[in-house]
C-alpha cells in the first residue's frame, strides 16, 4: 500500500505544484504584465484632457498632447508634453527622460531645468503616474491577493504589489499597486514620498480597446495631502507614430514641430 | 463626568470621522466626470495677446512721480508649410505714455522671422532669418546668451523672464545636427546696419546685427544628472570667447547651474562711453542653485561677476550724470554693470489662493551693498491674469540703485490671450 500512496502522492504534488505556479505568477511578470496595458510597446502619441476638482467642484481644466517612447539606451521611458490648453500656456513643452526634466517656453526661448520636485508642482506630473514603466524604476514584491473596489465600483479579486524604487532618481519611493488578478489591468495606485507620505492615490478605469489592448482611458488621481484636490485625466487619440531617441533632450525643444 | 463621557464620545467620533474622511473623499472622488473632450481643443499654430498696464513712479530727485500707462500686442506663429519646413513669427507692439512727454512712444519689435528646414528624420535642421538664439541657464545674467546686446527695444519689466520674452533676435543662418544625448550647431549672423534706430516700424537691424558675429555650439549630456553646452564665440575684429555653461540635479529638490566665459574684448566703460578700444582678457561667471520645497516654493540663489565690469572705485570716479549713462547702456547691452552682483529668486505657486502666484527677487550689488527689490503678484483665469508689480530701489548715494531716479515703481497689469 505504501509504494501505491508514493505513487499517488508525488504525481499529485507535480500536478498542484505546478498548478500552483501556473496560477501565480511572480510579482515582476505581473508588473511586467500591468506596464504593458498602460504603455503601448512602440512610440505613441494621445492627447490628454485633464479636469480638476476641489471638494466636488470643477475649478480647471486643461489640455496637454503627449509624445512618448522606451529609450533604445538603457530602456529609461521618456515622454515630451506639449501645453495645448489654455491659450496662456499654448506650445509650452515640457520634457522627462528620466531625471532629466526641462521646461521650454517658445515664447522667450528658454529652457529652465527642473527638478522631479519643482515638476511635482505642475499638473504634467500627474502624468507620470498614467505612463511611467514601473518594472524598469522598481523591484516588486507579491504583498498578497485582496478583494478591492475599482475605479467603476466593481469589487475585483486583485494582487497586491508592494514596489520599491531601486535607484534614487524615481519621483516616488515606494508603490502600493493593485492588479487584477484576471487579466493584469491595473485597478489602483499609491503612491509615496521617501518620507512615507502618500503623495497619490489613483484608480485606472474606463477600459477601451486602444492601439490594439483594452486600456485605461481615464485615471482618478487623489491628492494625498488633500483628498478634496482630484484630478480627472482623460486619454483619448491614442496613436503609434515615429518618434526619434533624439527628440528626448534639452537641444531639440526649440525644434519641435507639432503635426 | 458625563461631560467627560460626552467629550470622550465626541473625541472617537471626531477620531472616526478623521479616518473615515479619506475613504469617503475616495468614495466621492470615483463619481466625479471628466470635461468633455471637444474637436476644438485642437493644437492652434497662433497665440495673441493683448496688455494693458498703467504705472507710477516715485521719484529720487524730484517730489513729483511720473504716471505712464501702456498697450502691447503680442503675437507668436509656429505652423508647418511644408513637408519638413516650418514658418515662425513672433512681433511685438508696445505703445507707451509717460507723464511729461507730449507723444505716445510706439516701437514695434520683430523678435522672429525665420524659416526652419528639417530634412529626413529631423536630426538637421537649417534656419534663415531673424531667429532668437538663446543661450544659458542663469537667472539674472547670461554670459553665454552671445546674442544678447541691444535686443530690447522697449524694457516693460525689471522682470529678467519678461524681459528674455520681449527681446529681439538676430538675423542669422543656423544650421544644427542633433544626436542621441547631444547636439552641435553653427550660426553666422553677418552685419547689416550701423546703428540702433527708434523708429516706430523700423527692424532695428542696427540693434541686433550691426557686426559680424558667428558661435559653434556643443551640447552634451553627460548624464541623467549633468548637462552642458560649450560655446566658441566670434565677432569681427575680436578674438574668439569660449564659454560653458552647466545644469546638474544635486538631489530630488536642488538644481545647480553654471556660465562662464573667458575672452578678450574692451571693457565694458569703453564699450559705452567710446575711447581707445584697448582689450583686456577677463571672466564672466554666473553660478546659482534652485531649491524646491514640498509647499510649492522655489528659491534660487545666484552669484553673478562681469570682470570687464567697473569697481565700484572705477564707477565712484565718475559724475552722476555718466554714472546713469554706464547703467544706461550696461542695461541695453544686457551686461551686469557692478564687477559682482547676487540674486534671490523666489517664486510661491498657489499662494493663498490656487491661481495665485508670487514671484519675487532681491538683486544686490556686491560692490556698493544697493540693491533691488521686485515682487509681483500674479492671478490667472481661463484667459486672463491680472497682475500687481512693486519694484523699490535702494542705496546710498552714488550706488547702483541708490542713483536711479525711479524709488519705487507700482505698476498693475491686465493680460488678456486670445
Amino acid at each position: 500500500m505504501k509504494p501505491l500512496k508514493s505513487f499517488l502522492f508525488f504525481p499529485l504534488c507535480l500536478v498542484f505544484g505546478l498548478g500552483q505556479a501556473i496560477a501565480a505568477p511572480s510579482a515582476s511578470e505581473i508588473l511586467a504584465a500591468s506596464d504593458a496595458i498602460r504603455n503601448p510597446g512602440q512610440p505613441f502619441s494621445m492627447t490628454v484632457t485633464l479636469t480638476e476638482f476641489q471638494a466636488g467642484k470643477q475649478i480647471d481644466t486643461s489640455t496637454l498632447t503627449s509624445y512618448s517612447r522606451t529609450q533604445q539606451q538603457g530602456g529609461q521611458f521618456s515622454s515630451l508634453i506639449r501645453f495645448v490648453l489654455p491659450t496662456r500656456d499654448a506650445g509650452k513643452l515640457m520634457l522627462k527622460n528620466g531625471n532629466d526634466m526641462w521646461f521650454y517656453d517658445p515664447t522667450n526661448k528658454a529652457s529652465v531645468r527642473l527638478s522631479p520636485q519643482q515638476r511635482l508642482l505642475g499638473q504634467a506630473s500627474n502624468g507620470d503616474v498614467a505612463t511611467v514603466n514601473l518594472a524598469r524604476d522598481y523591484k516588486p514584491t507579491l504583498a498578497g491577493e485582496e478583494e478591492v473596489q475599482d475605479g467603476e465600483r466593481r469589487i475585483r479579486k486583485a494582487y497586491k504589489l508592494a514596489l520599491t524604487a531601486v535607484s534614487p532618481d524615481v519621483t516616488y519611493a515606494t508603490i502600493d499597486l493593485w492588479v487584477d488578478a484576471e487579466n493584469n489591468r491595473p485597478i489602483k495606485g499609491r503612491f509615496y514620498a521617501e518620507s512615507s507620505r502618500l503623495l497619490k492615490t489613483v484608480y485606472y478605469r474606463k477600459y477601451q480597446p486602444q492601439l490594439g489592448v483594452d486600456r485605461p482611458t481615464e485615471s482618478v488621481i487623489i491628492d494625498g495631502l488633500n483628498p478634496q484636490s482630484v484630478t480627472l485625466m482623460r486619454f483619448t487619440d491614442y496613436a503609434a507614430r515615429n518618434i526619434p531617441d533624439t527628440w528626448m533632450q534639452r537641444d531639440f525643444l526649440p525644434r519641435f514641430q507639432p503635426d | 463626568m458625563q461631560l467627560l463621557k460626552n467629550s470622550n464620545i465626541y473625541a472617537c467620533l471626531a477620531a472616526s470621522a478623521l479616518l473615515t474622511l479619506p475613504a469617503q473623499a475616495q468614495e466621492d472622488a470615483l463619481n466625479l466626470e471628466s470635461a468633455p473632450v471637444t474637436a476644438a481643443e485642437s493644437p492652434s499654430n497662433t497665440k495673441w495677446s493683448i496688455e494693458g498696464a498703467v504705472a507710477n513712479a516715485s521719484q529720487r530727485y524730484t517730489t513729483d512721480s511720473i504716471d505712464s500707462s501702456r498697450v502691447s500686442l503680442d503675437v507668436l506663429y509656429s505652423g508647418r508649410i511644408g513637408t519638413g519646413l516650418r514658418a515662425v513669427l513672433s512681433n511685438r507692439l508696445d505703445v507707451i505714455r509717460a507723464t511729461g512727454t507730449e507723444a505716445d512712444t510706439q516701437r514695434n519689435s520683430l523678435r522672429e522671422a525665420y524659416l526652419s528646414w528639417q530634412p529626413g528624420g529631423g536630426d538637421t535642421v537649417i534656419d534663415l532669418g531673424r531667429i532668437n538664439q538663446r543661450n544659458g541657464p542663469g537667472y539674472g545674467y547670461n554670459p553665454t546668451d552671445f546674442f544678447r546686446d541691444g535686443s530690447l527695444r522697449v524694457i516693460t519689466s525689471a522682470d529678467p523672464f519678461a524681459l528674455r520674452q520681449n527681446r529681439m533676435g538676430s538675423v542669422m543662418l543656423r544650421a544644427q545636427q542633433l544626436w542621441n544625448g547631444g547636439s552641435l550647431s553653427v550660426a553666422y549672423s553677418p552685419k547689416l546696419a550701423d546703428k540702433p534706430s527708434t523708429e516706430t516700424w523700423d527692424l532695428d537691424l542696427g540693434s541686433t546685427n550691426n557686426r559680424d558675429r558667428a558661435v559653434i555650439t556643443l551640447g552634451t549630456q553627460f548624464s541623467q544628472s549633468i548637462n552642458s553646452q560649450v560655446l566658441l564665440y566670434q565677432e569681427s575684429g575680436l578674438k574668439p570667447t569660449l564659454g560653458v555653461n552647466m545644469t546638474a540635479l544635486l538631489s530630488d529638490a536642488a538644481v545647480a547651474h553654471l556660465e562662464w566665459t573667458t575672452g578678450s574684448e574692451p571693457a565694458l566703460v569703453t564699450r559705452v562711453f567710446g575711447g581707445t578700444p584697448s582689450e583686456v582678457t577677463r571672466n564672466r561667471f554666473v553660478g546659482g542653485v534652485t531649491y524646491t520645497t514640498l509647499g510649492k516654493t522655489s528659491f534660487t540663489l545666484e552669484y553673478q561677476y562681469n570682470g570687464f565690469a567697473l569697481d565700484s572705485a572705477g564707477r565712484g570716479a565718475l559724475g552722476t550724470a555718466q554714472q546713469l549713462g554706464y547703467l544706461r547702456e550696461s542695461l541695453r547691452l544686457q551686461e551686469l554693470a557692478p564687477r559682482q552682483a547676487y540674486l534671490l529668486y523666489v517664486t510661491q505657486k498657489g499662494l493663498w489662493l490656487k491661481d495665485l502666484d508670487l514671484t519675487g527677487y532681491v538683486r544686490f550689488n556686491g560692490d556698493d551693498d544697493s540693491r533691488l527689490t521686485w515682487l509681483e503678484l500674479r492671478h490667472h483665469w481661463r484667459n486672463f491674469d491680472l497682475t500687481l508689480q512693486l519694484q523699490h530701489n535702494t542705496g546710498s548715494a552714488g550706488s547702483e540703485f541708490g542713483i536711479l531716479p525711479d524709488r519705487r515703481v507700482v505698476q498693475a497689469l491686465g493680460t488678456y490671450y486670445f
